[in-house]
């Protein structure tokens, strides 16, 4: 197996405490705590996260219940779940995915650097991306088809 | 200068022995050869090498013995060296060669790499790799510094060096797991293992780390090449000194 991610987080494993690389994470389990990352965060289909997460670059299409922070780009992908506040300077929420709390970006599309307004925080409340079925509806009875 | 240790258990014959010593001998690096016994273990004869003051402490063997002589060479100013005789992949690998000649060549040639080593708290030590030996899924629990994981493990394997993973800082070592879905019972379980298939690449975790307690419920082996290195629970950690070992003179024919 040859990788270049500092830590990965299976399926089935559950991590309690708080996880803090400089290199990138990618979690497809269970985890009680802290997530943190000087680089990209990969939150998978099957992980849930009850902490706050925070990294350079953050995808999630599993499900987090706490902050989330990307000082770079947060992607929630249509299987992802959010329940907590985002804080983002990109952000990307694809159809069908579920965010329930505030939303807070440094840096708004089209911005540029030099713009004085730069670092004003837009701030909306309560988005709620409403997914078109939920995930369980998804599920045979083995599992995921 | 030099100073063998032979382990006579990894010759395929009898001559080998005396092949080995004449190749050394017409290479100009022959020594004294010692022979692990119950009278004098291998930390017995490496101490006895460095009291000598020979300058080069070198294995004749596979993992047990380079892991042994490893354990004790490390924050030595002397060298270790290493003839392979049945070593593991990531072992001939690691010092550039499987070959016997060709590493009895290298050891003249002296090119020297410095390396942390993994260390139990038994005091036992590995240059590659060490394996939970679990022969069904078994709850582990691996205590890292500031997090617990926990899972139903079907693999552990805790690497110092692996030709299969890239290693992300030389004093960090390296744990891949491979966990298995929660035990079932009944229908589910029988039909489990038909339709887990597509979690099997998910099931995979690398964590990398200084040192890490490894927990079970009940007391289980960690084996590297089919030997005992220590029993959970245990404390596994990077050495915080270098070993100085011989590895092979070609360019990249080795990963230093």
């Amino acid at each position: 197996m040859e990788n270049t991610t500092d830590t990965i987080i299976g399926i089935n494993v559950t991590l309690k405490g708080n996880l803090h690389n400089k290199g990138s994470i990618q979690v497809n389990g269970n985890i009680e705590g802290e997530v943190r990352s000087d680089e990209n965060i990969l939150i998978g289909e099957t992980a849930k996260i009850k902490g706050p997460v925070i990294a350079k670059k953050i995808e999630i299409s599993g499900e987090v219940k706490g902050l989330v922070e990307a000082t770079e780009k947060l992607e929630v992908n249509s299987s992802g779940r959010v329940y907590g506040d985002i804080n983002a300077k990109s952000l990307v929420i694809k159809e069908g995915a579920i965010f329930v709390g505030k939303s807070t970006s440094s840096q708004t599309p089209g911005e540029t650097t030099s713009e004085p307004e730069k670092n004003t925080p837009k701030e909306s409340t309560e988005i709620i991306v409403e997914p078109v079925k939920e995930n369980k509806d998804k599920m045979g009875f083995f599992g995921k088809k | 200068m030099y100073y063998y240790i032979f382990d006579l258990k990894k010759c395929r014959k009898h001559s080998q022995v005396t092949d080995i010593k004449n190749y050394l001998a017409a290479l100009g690096i022959s020594g004294e050869f010692t022979y692990p016994s119950a009278a004098a273990t291998v930390e017995e004869l490496v101490d006895l090498g460095l009291s000598k003051k020979y300058n080069t402490i070198v294995g004749i063997g596979s993992d047990e013995i380079a892991n042994r002589i490893a354990a004790k060479m490390s924050g030595q100013s002397e060298a270790m060296g290493l003839i392979p005789l049945e070593a593991s992949a990531d072992l001939a690998y690691l010092i550039g060669t499987s070959n016997w000649k060709e590493a009895a060549e290298n050891l003249r040639y002296r090119k020297l790499s410095e390396m942390r080593i993994g260390l139990t708290a038994n005091g036992s030590g590995f240059l590659t790799n060490i394996n939970l030996d679990l022969r069904a899924p078994t709850e582990v629990t691996l205590e890292f510094r500031d997090y617990l994981v926990q899972a139903r493990a079907t693999s552990v394997l805790i690497s110092n060096f692996s030709k299969e993973i890239k290693k992300i800082s030389p004093d960090h070592l390296d744990i891949v797991m491979k966990s298995a879905g929660p035990k079932q019972a009944g229908i589910l379980a029988r039909f489990s293992s038909f339709f887990g298939g597509n979690n099997e690449k998910l099931g995979h975790s690398l964590f990398r780390a200084r040192s890490l307690r490894l927990f079970t419920s009940s007391q289980i082996g960690l084996i590297t090449d089919n030997y005992l290195v220590a029993k959970t629970p245990q404390l596994v950690e990077s050495s915080d000194e270098d070993l100085r070992l011989i590895t092979s003179k070609k360019t990249g024919s080795s990963p230093f």
